[in-house]
């Protein structure tokens, strides 16, 4: 017998329904009399949303490879709602950091929550949750996508027509009959993303998503997440490449060597490291004088001509000042490129050394 | 535990298989050998024999076999999908680790058992139509038993899938385990048995009555406890292992050999699910 609390469509007044898991209930609103039918979710069926605010929480966690930390200490939290890019260079702790959260790796130390519900002791009820793609993407070879993918719904209590919808929308609609053994690398990738999204879940875990695929596919697997966001579904998403993490992204952490050295917005980020947006101006004649003048200016912190180009960083409040300075000095310009401080440059910054 | 999880898992590794065709092979495979060893099988004479004689020939051929295919269906089944990475994502839906092994177990069972019946079935009813005296029950029996010798060595090979980090020193195991199991012990058993007794005194007839620690040991081989118990319910058999012209001690029964052989499941199987659920994956 499972109990389930459900809002009322007309009234919103809150009613505890009983009954079998599957088991539909007939029911009556006692306040507006509206009549309808609720289904009980299977114990393993996706719950439709999260209940908290945070959606994973990882705190102090620690696992350690014959005797070599992979992971020290990590703490952080994903929001409901937001999508989290967790960045790092290669071999830094993010599959590690993921495989702990789905409990697929015992940690030494540390807590780990997903919807506030432990992963350790409550495993089963909190992956429910969630739906991974895994960097490796892996089916098995001897059986078709579609029978792979009937295989996963039936364990996460999704519908077949799910199992057709979801390749067909990661455009895999011709090849659904094809043994996966022959799959190429982008096909697997995009498989291995239908396969998270089955049964909605409203937490998504993707460990470089978009690794071995082509540009198109890159941004299908992008569209996909901004889609998915929009749902109101919880994104975390691993990435050594951070340009495109960087336009979707509400939130990073950055791990290195095992240890998370930050955890912001990108531009809460730039900021803090007090990165500055560089300006290449093309002038008809570059001359001594022109540069003096720029390099007077305050809040410059770097000038240096190179042919008729001069490259300057700095404060993004004074671009106009220098572009005012270059041309009372008698420069015509000719051209202008600006280029704002990059998550590669925040990246750099905390994995150097 | 929930029973769907484990269907689906177990009904997952029969398509596996069944899509993999090797297994088909294996059937044949069983069904030509029973039917070569029943014809020609008996020195001197050619011709069928009957279904028990055909059982004496199959029993050591055929624990060399089954041995074999047991552990090709199991070594990899655990560490081959961590190795591949789809342990990974089986994971990550919320099915535990206890409902996979068991899940696989089933699935692979039925697969092992299918195989046998289909191969001995085909093979005991070409029999059936060409000779006169057919104990069917007999031969039943005789498939039951191999059966249970089969999921021995599954679980065996399925507990090494998740006791080993990589799926080559698995195999390695499983190799090195049939090779102890179907030669290794039976000589060491032997050798020490010899070493008792006084070699002078032996002539081709003479009943060898051997010391208990000598049966004791030999439970510790599921391949002699397998020839064995079909010798005690079916008939006699010649073996490599000495049943032949050894008199079984009173206290052997088959229901002891055939518990040996539940005992070995139990333990392995146990076994792989509290080292499986320590894994890091």
């Amino acid at each position: 017998m499972a109990s389930q609390t459900v809002k009322c469509p007309s009234c919103k007044s809150i009613l505890t329904i009983m009954g079998e898991p599957g088991e539909k209930v007939p029911i009556t609103c006692p306040s507006c009399q509206q009549q309808g039918v609720f289904t009980i979710p299977k114990e393993n069926q996706v719950p439709p949303s999260l209940t908290q605010q945070t959606a994973i929480e990882v705190s102090g966690l620690r696992k350690t490879y014959n005797h070599v930390p992979a992971v020290n200490n990590v703490s952080f939290c994903v929001n409901k709602g937001e999508i989290f890019g967790f960045l790092g260079p290669n071999g830094a702790g993010k599959t590690t950091t993921i495989k702990a959260i789905l409990d697929l790796i015992h940690a030494d130390a540390g807590t780990i929550t997903i919807n506030g519900i432990d992963v350790r002791t409550k495993g089963k009820q909190a992956k429910r949750y969630v739906g991974y793609m895994p960097e490796k993407v892996a089916f098995y070879d001897n059986l078709t996508a579609l029978q792979n993918m009937n295989f996963y719904a039936e364990i996460k209590h999704a519908s077949k027509q799910d199992c057709i919808d979801l390749i067909n929308e990661l455009g895999l609609g011709d090849t659904g009959k094809k043994r996966v053994g022959k799959f190429s690398k982008g096909m697997l990738q995009r498989l291995g993303m239908a396969r998270a999204l089955l049964g909605n879940p409203p937490i998504l875990i993707l460990d470089e998503p978009s690794g071995g695929l082509d540009p198109r596919g890159v941004v299908l697997i992008r569209d996909k997440i901004l889609e998915m966001k929009k749902k109101g579904t919880t994104i975390f998403v691993s990435s050594h490449i951070l340009s495109e993490i960087q336009e979707i992204c509400d939130r990073v952490g950055i791990i290195n060597k095992g240890v998370l050295v930050a955890q912001d917005s990108v531009e809460g980020l730039s900021k803090k490291l007090n990165l500055k947006p560089q300006m290449n101006i093309t002038v008809d004649k570059l001359s001594a004088s022109i540069e003096d003048a720029v390099r007077k200016l305050p809040g410059v912190d770097h000038v240096q001509g190179k042919g008729n180009t001069l490259e300057i960083i700095c404060d993004g409040a004074m671009k106009a000042k220098v572009i005012l300075a270059i041309t009372n000095a008698g420069a015509i310009i000719q051209n202008l490129q600006t280029k704002e401080p990059s998550l590669e440059e925040v990246f750099m910054r905390y994995t150097e050394a | 535990m929930q029973t769907n999880i484990i269907y689906s898992i177990a009904k997952k590794e029969i398509m596996d298989n069944v899509r993999n065709k090797w297994i088909i092979l294996v059937a044949a495979m069983f069904a030509i050998l029973t039917l070569v060893v029943s014809y020609f099988g008996s020195l001197g004479t050619s011709g069928w024999q009957d279904l028990g004689m055909t059982i004496s020939g199959m029993t050591e051929l055929g624990s060399f076999l089954i041995s074999i295919v047991a552990f090709m269906l199991g070594y990899a089944t655990i560490i081959g999908e961590i190795e591949r990475g789809s342990m990974s994502s089986l994971l990550s839906l919320s099915a535990n680790r206890f409902e996979i092994v068991v899940g696989k177990w089933l699935g692979l069972a039925a697969v092992l058992c299918f195989t046998i019946f289909v191969g001995y079935g085909i093979a005991g009813m070409v029999i059936a139509l060409n000779v006169s005296n057919v104990d069917f029950l007999e031969y039943l029996a005789f498939i039951g038993l191999t059966m249970l010798f089969g999921l021995v060595f599954l679980t065996v090979a399925i507990c090494f899938s998740s006791i080993f980090t990589k799926r080559s020193t698995a195999l390695g195991g499983a190799i090195f385990l049939w090779f102890l199991f179907n030669i290794i012990l039976p000589i060491v058993f032997f050798g020490l048995l010899m070493t008792t007794i006084d070699l002078n005194n032996i002539t081709i007839n003479t009943t060898i009555n051997a010391p208990d620690w000598y049966f004791v040991l030999n439970l510790f081989n599921p391949i002699s406890v397998y020839s064995t118990v079909i010798t005690m319910a079916i008939g006699p058999v010649q073996s490599s292992t000495g049943a032949g012209f050894i008199t079984n001690p009173s206290w052997y029964s088959t229901g002891l050999l055939v518990s040996v052989l539940l005992i070995w499941i139990i333990v392995f199987f146990t076994l792989a699910v509290w080292r499986f659920q320590r894994n890091d994956i």
